[in-house]
């Protein structure tokens, strides 16, 4: 008995250390002249390796998207490996893994924003621009898998010189109008709250920085009806945006499930899209912030092992809604017993593919679920950036499988094929990659990154309270 | 009519029981809510600092938004079939659930785009209350910005300083946009 209360004693103070709430960022307030320096110097500060990153970047773009995509228009889609029967192929895979990506900003601002969680508030800007630029990289694709780009606006909702309209009852009209709808909400609601950040920046420069926040800032002062306005625009978009972000990638399974295509045709398409779309985009977010923590000046501050320990939390609870979701479509798809879905399933995990379905499981399932159960590796960041960046591999994975994989074994099989992705498309789709990672890289030069106003707030509302012995973190309800 | 005069006091973030206070007194000597304005670097409520609801049309003008996308929306899905109609095997000419999907796009994109609008143009709109700016402000300063009776001006100054305010007088209307 004496031994176990010396143990006890022994085990408990060690783990109050680690919960020492002086260690989240809510808990450690700077005053905000100091703040507001060190996101400027994150800003304005550029190194000979910043300026090499991006030339190449540039260069990855300029010649893997569109030196191939200009040899594509020249030569024909033929250049491509989409042919009968698989004539979707790496375009719409990239398409759909960039749509998913683009989930992150909406639900780490506007979902945590809703629900009040307060570890949101340094990173919200980080998930939106993610949102925004994500969407520029995914739009790209419904124009390149055209063939025909310069016939793209046959898409916009206006007649056509015999007066016939779109068809408004095809998803592909659908994925247009929700594409649309979701890069102009999302790049308005990355907007908003960096007004009163780019009034701070405009402030502190001079130049042409000077006069393009003041120009972008729109007069800010930060009066009280400025900062009413700001906040009923904001609760707006916090909540008008969450069902357009699952509209959006709702519509897009529906590009598949609309069809009578064995393995496509399921009800349940569209939350099981959602949710890989959440788990691949709360993923590229945390490697994205430990991007930024490595190489963005004072982002240590900001940047917290506290909140890769939450994103990390938020992954395995999305990882287990996947696989539930997974697991749901493939039971009753294999139960159904339709000899042309067997056939297809069958041929998933067994097929001369069947690498891609297990790389899938495994990324998406047995790492999430065999690390992030532990707080010591949700606090590594170094950990949480190779875990994450396998969730991504996992969920491209998971798209390669439902499209091309899917396409090449349908009903009749005297018409299966096999996709071979042609240097085309694969240099497309990593030129969309250094298209991200380019904007990316300029944008963390030319906005602050970090909304200052919104972590100062949140530093405001957060006190320790002593409760008997204990320091207990305790949050005021300032916000109306 | 006595002329008025534009003060612009400044407290610091950690002031902001003071800068409550300083309204109060302001309100005391005379001026009215209407002649005052609060300037921060983050959010107070009104409730914080004593100061009367804001009102704004911005929730009206995004409904009217909804409204617009929602007709538009209404004639891609209903009034362009029957501008030229193709009837395809057994499909329907106006189905309504492939229209939600149509309607729900436009309503939504009408809501969010009208919701920008109307902070841009009530941000840029003329305002009549006192107007002035310290960078200060940006970091982390509270202003309160009043016009009061230049004959108050000793008793103003006297009674802010006492609360620890750094009293800026007559401020000049900076441009700040664009």
């Amino acid at each position: 008995m004496a031994a176990e209360t010396n143990l006890l004693q022994a085990v408990k103070p060690a783990e109050h250390a680690e919960e020492d709430p002086r260690e989240h960022l809510m808990f450690d307030p700077r005053p905000r002249e100091e703040m507001n320096r060190m996101v400027m110097e994150a800003m304005t500060t550029t190194t000979r390796r910043y300026w090499i990153w991006l030339i190449a970047l540039g260069l990855g773009v300029a010649v893997l998207l569109f030196g191939a995509w200009g040899n594509m228009i020249l030569t024909g889609i033929g250049v491509a490996g989409v042919r009968r029967p698989i004539f979707w192929g790496v375009f719409i895979v990239t398409f759909v893994f960039w749509i998913g990506i683009s989930h992150a900003g909406t639900f780490v601002s506007a979902i945590l924003r809703v629900f009040k969680a307060e570890f949101r508030r340094p990173f919200t800007r980080a998930a939106e621009l993610m949102t925004t630029f994500g969407l520029a990289a995914g739009a790209l694709y419904p124009l390149i898998h055209l063939g025909r780009v310069w016939v793209f606006y046959w898409m916009i909702p206006y007649p056509n010189a015999r007066w016939l309209w779109p068809n408004f009852r095809s998803p592909l009209v659908w994925d247009f109008l929700a594409i649309t709808t979701y890069l102009l909400s999302s790049t308005i609601y990355l907007y908003l709250p960096l007004v009163p950040d780019l009034a701070m920046a405009r402030d502190r420069t001079k130049g042409w920085r000077h006069t393009i926040y003041k120009l972008l800032a729109l007069g800010w002062r930060g009066t009280e009806a400025e900062w009413y306005r700001l906040r009923k625009a904001i609760n707006i978009f916090a909540f008008a945006i969450i069902p357009v972000m699952f509209s959006v990638h709702t519509i897009v399974s529906w590009d598949f499930a609309v069809g009578m295509v064995a393995g496509w045709h399921s009800t349940i398409f569209g939350p099981y899209f959602i949710v890989g779309a959440i788990l691949s985009g709360v993923a590229a977010v945390v490697t994205i912030l430990f991007v930024l923590r490595n190489t963005m000046k004072h982002f240590d501050y900001f940047i917290r092992v506290e909140h890769f320990d939450a994103l990390g939390k938020l992954l395995l609870v999305f990882s287990m809604a996947w696989a539930y979701f997974f697991f749901n479509e493939y039971l009753l798809s294999w139960y159904g017993g339709d000899a042309a879905v067997k056939q297809v399933l069958t041929l998933h995990a067994t097929g001369p593919a069947a690498w891609v379905w297990y790389t899938m499981l495994i990324c998406n399932v047995a790492i999430p679920w065999l690390t992030l159960w532990n707080k010591t590796i949700r606090r590594t960041p170094w950990a949480m950036f190779i875990i994450t960046l396998l969730i991504n591999v996992g969920m491209y994975a998971e798209r390669y499988t439902i499209i091309p994989l899917t396409l090449g074994h349908q009903r009749s099989p005297f018409d299966w094929g096999v996709y071979n992705p042609q240097w085309t498309e694969i240099s497309i789709a990593l030129g969309t990659l250094c298209l991200f990672m380019f904007l990316y890289l300029a944008a963390s030069r030319l906005i602050p990154l970090v909304p200052v106003w919104e972590v100062q707030e949140g530093q405001m509302a957060h006190t320790l309270r002593k409760v008997g012995k204990a320091e207990v973190p305790s949050v005021t309800e300032l916000e109306e | 009519m006595a002329a008025k005069v534009v003060h612009l006091a400044l407290f610091k973030e950690e002031q902001i029981d003071h800068a409550a206070e300083a309204i109060s007194r302001l309100h005391e000597l005379g001026i009215s809510d209407r002649d005052i304005s609060v300037i921060s670097g983050i959010p107070y409520s009104e409730r914080i600092l004593g100061r009367p609801m804001s009102w704004t049309n911005i929730g009206r003008i995004g409904l009217a938004g909804a409204v617009l996308g929602f007709l538009v929306a209404t004639f891609l899905n209903f009034g362009t079939p029957l501008l030229y109609p193709i009837r395809v095997a057994a499909m329907g000419l106006t189905p309504i659930p492939t229209s939600i999907v149509v309607t729900f796009e436009l309503t939504m994109l009408g809501l969010l785009i009208s919701t920008f609008i109307g902070v841009f143009v009530e941000t840029i709109s003329p305002s009549f209350g006192p107007k002035g700016y310290h960078p200060k402000i940006s970091d982390g300063h509270i202003g309160i910005l009043f016009s009061g009776p230049a004959q108050l001006d000793e008793k103003i100054h006297t009674a802010l300083s006492e609360l620890g305010a750094e009293v800026v007088h007559e401020v000049e209307e900076e441009k700040l946009w664009p």
